[in-house]
């Protein structure tokens, strides 16, 4: 019962039950190379949102606090050129901006500049939280406001409580780290999905000197590989021929896997944030 | 008639909310229900008014449903013959409805005239100058909060002008009036309760009257002795069950109190000064002046000694708080000086120098609402981490320290509690030890007795008067108007007023 109420942890079990059931199915059923693919895609498109969620949070915070205190102590420059920076960044639509940072990478590996996957992951990751960060900065900064304007912060200050203290342990680690982590789970779905989005357009074709082969495969790159599309188109086929409907499962496994995992994790993030947010009444 | 006893249990899905098996309702009597904040005395008036959600909480009363509750013909007789007056005046007025409709919405509108009340409760101001206001829409800035809690008296004493001139004695009453004057001065107050039982008089009906306000008890004493038949004095205690229970109170124990707690507020001269504010300042386009006498004769310098406690007393709004908030540089003002310490402030000094010098040091501050000046998400503890101590209080020294004004051996699993999770008293003892526990030349306390049950005023009393004892210096802004006059002298008293404003010559004596 209490899971039923508890809709984030109850999707969140869905998923892992799910994920699970699908690589039993694909262990069973998909040849040997092809999973091996699905598995390293999979992975590496969780590692790298994994990732894009920690720079996040660390670029976010910081440049939080830096907002704050050039706000406080009066820096009229350093703020403007810092809100500058931040608009301009905010400015450039989230796609265009990955895309042009992937091309940007893509075109180090396939040069030699960039080697090591070491280097590549938290690149590719970097970019992605670029364009993302913004959001959890503004989600920081009005708590910050919020809790400015109660008596709250007066009452901390006037106690000789530090201003860091108030505004990095009281404000945002004691009352906002639950609306902070919420944005993390939904950070974590736009990386996904962004990442898929970007790979597949990348790995379809861009230019001669920018090849999909010259970054980590991820879900997005793998979808857009021709087994993959051939599946996909077998999905539209069994639209006019029902009866070829059982075959999607067993002779186009791998382009209908990646599919369902692309979309099926993305519909249980969106789940699992909003009962999240609805548990903790955010 | 005798009182009606309801067994109450409201529950989360988390955990127990309130508990308890002998709320006694006297019938057509006035009760006088007093216990800490958050304890449960809205909450409970409520479930028996048939207020509260079925769907939100597990509610049962004397072992039933609250479905089951809510559908007895008693409960909704009581809820068709009575009135529920709310606690916060904002959250009882619709902000999109004018207040004129307001005031005669449902059966308010069988109370033809209300004349009667408007001249009492707004005793100062012509009639037509009130029914102005009603013409507005409720905001946060308009009424004030002491003219929003007045408006909702008035829609309750139309409750009972309906009730005295269309039911029978018979009919079921329930009046809860919730926290009715913690907007109003001592002068409104008594104007309401006068009112109240003047309407009581022409036909008894049931009357709960929740208050923090143990002054009320004085003014019952001193005017109505004749009623005293009709009037109970209840007082709700935590069990150590966790359960709640209801008790009588009795007045003496007040009364003796406040006779023997004499603290005159300290000597004066031979002792240095530690807060000298100037006579008059400017703030928000508005001029502020301090006075000595309450018919507001003469400008003074505020001055504050060290070992001396001073009480600063205005009506509601006058800019009490305002002025706290000015010594402690949180506020800018047009035209403000004061000496601290040692240290001369304008209104030219720059913010840095409360920073480095006052906050904390020289002086510290206890705001009004400790639910609003807590950190609720944090521990017990963790609301003295980062407070400007000369070493970090070790759990030993903490536990002392709170035993001071907690009941009982403070175990570990009470500094390891969130506040969120204390009772509103609890949460102002621990708002008003966070500043005590600092060694402060100069502590400013705002209402400091706000949602604190007797035994808990006493105790806070005393911890103040060994803090004057030792040397701090104490400014006190409360409406707890009868315990400060009483055990101040008239030397220890501030007034403040704008600087144009003389009081009304019938509110002078």
């Amino acid at each position: 019962m209490k899971l039923i109420r508890h809709k984030d942890k109850a999707w969140m079990g869905i998923w892992l039950a799910v994920m699970a059931g699908v690589g039993v199915w694909d262990v069973l059923f998909l040849n040997k190379p092809a999973l091996k693919q699905v598995v390293a895609g999979f992975l590496n498109t969780f590692v790298i949102s994994l990732l894009v969620v920690i720079i996040t949070l660390a670029c976010g915070w910081l440049v939080t606090i830096c907002l704050y205190y050039l706000e406080a102590r009066r820096n009229k420059t350093g703020y403007l050129l810092l809100t500058f920076l931040l608009n301009l960044i905010r400015s450039i639509p989230q796609i265009v901006g990955i895309l042009f940072g992937y091309i940007l990478v893509a075109y180090l590996t396939g040069k030699g500049t960039l080697q090591s996957p070491t280097l590549v992951f938290p690149l590719m990751a970097a970019i992605v939280s670029l364009f993302i960060f913004i959001e959890l900065v503004d989600l920081m900064r009005e708590r910050i406001e919020y809790y400015k304007r109660l008596d709250f912060y007066s009452a901390m200050l006037v106690c000789g409580i530090p201003e860091s203290r108030i505004i990095n342990f009281d404000i945002l680690w004691k009352n906002s780290r639950l609306h902070i982590f919420n944005k993390l789970i939904s950070v974590f779905g736009i990386s996904v999905f962004l990442q898929c989005s970007v790979d597949f357009i990348i790995s379809v074709g861009l230019s001669t000197g920018v090849s999909s082969v010259n970054l980590p495969l991820t879900l997005g790159s793998l979808l857009a590989k021709i087994d993959s599309k051939q599946d996909i188109l077998a999905i539209g086929h069994t639209l006019t021929h029902p009866s070829y409907f059982p075959n999607l499962f067993f002779g186009h496994l791998q382009g209908v896997t990646v599919a369902f995992l692309i979309v099926f994790t993305l519909m249980c993030i969106y789940h699992i944030s909003n009962g999240y947010a609805e548990r903790h009444r955010l | 008639m005798s009182d009606r006893v309801y067994q109450v249990t409201i529950s989360s899905a988390e955990r127990t909310v309130v508990s308890i098996d002998n709320f006694a309702v006297p019938q057509n009597k006035i009760t006088f229900l007093f216990g800490e904040s958050g304890i449960g005395k809205s909450m409970i008036s409520k479930a028996v008014y048939g207020l509260l959600d079925p769907d939100a909480l597990d509610i049962a009363i004397n072992g039933r449903s609250y479905a089951d509750h809510l559908k007895q013909s008693r409960t909704q007789e009581i809820q068709k013959n009575s009135f529920f007056v709310f606690q916060e005046p904002s959250s009882h007025l619709n902000n999109l409805m004018t207040i004129d409709r307001q005031i005669t919405e449902g059966s308010l509108q069988l109370a033809k005239d209300d004349s009667d009340i408007l001249n009492h409760l707004w005793k100062d101001i012509d009639e037509q100058a009130v029914r102005t206001l009603f013409e507005i829409y409720p905001k946060p800035y308009r009424p004030s909060g002491g003219e929003k809690q007045r408006i909702l008296l008035l829609m309750a004493f139309k409750k009972i002008n309906v009730l005295l001139n269309s039911f029978g004695a018979e009919a079921p009453t329930y009046f809860v009036f919730d926290e009715p004057t913690g907007s109003l001065d001592d002068n409104f107050r008594n104007l309401f309760l006068h009112l109240l039982f003047t309407k009581y008089v022409q036909r008894p009906f049931t009357i709960m009257i929740i208050t923090h306000d143990y002054s009320i008890i004085s003014e019952v004493y001193k005017k109505y002795a004749n009623l005293l038949d009709s009037i109970r004095f209840r007082e709700l205690s935590r069990l150590k069950s966790g359960a709640v229970e209801l008790h009588d109170f009795s007045p003496d124990e007040y009364l003796g109190w406040l006779q023997k707690t004499a603290f005159k507020g300290g000597a004066v001269a031979r002792q240095e000064k530690v807060l000298e504010v100037e006579a008059d300042f400017k703030i928000f386009n508005r001029s502020l002046c301090i006075y000595r006498e309450r018919e507001h004769r003469q400008k003074t310098n505020l001055v504050i000694h060290k070992g001396e406690m001073v009480y600063l007393k205005a009506p509601s709004g006058v800019g009490k708080t305002t002025l706290a908030k000015l010594v402690m540089g949180l506020f800018r003002p047009q035209k403000f000086e004061m000496q601290l310490a040692g240290t001369r402030i304008t209104e030219k000094t720059h913010k840095s120098v409360w920073h480095k010098k006052v906050w904390g040091k020289k002086a510290g501050m206890v705001f009004q609402h400790a639910d609003e000046s807590l950190n609720l998400q944090a521990t017990v503890k963790e609301v003295f981490d980062g407070l400007p101590l000369k070493s970090r209080l070790r759990s030993a020294v903490l536990k002392q320290k709170l035993g001071e004004l907690f009941e009982g051996e403070i175990a570990d699993a009470f500094i390891s509690k969130k506040v969120a999770f204390l009772s509103g008293g609890q949460k102002q003892r621990l708002n008003l030890l966070r500043t005590l526990v600092m060694n402060t030349d100069l502590i400013i306390l705002d209402e400091p007795l706000n949602g604190l049950d007797f035994l808990s005023i006493t105790k806070v009393m005393e911890k103040l008067e060994e803090r004057r004892r030792q040397g701090s210096a104490l400014l006190l802004i409360s409406h707890n108007e009868e315990i400060f006059d009483t055990i101040l002298d008239k030397e220890h008293i501030y007034y403040l007023a704008e600087c144009t404003m003389e009081l009304p010559a019938d509110r002078q004596s």
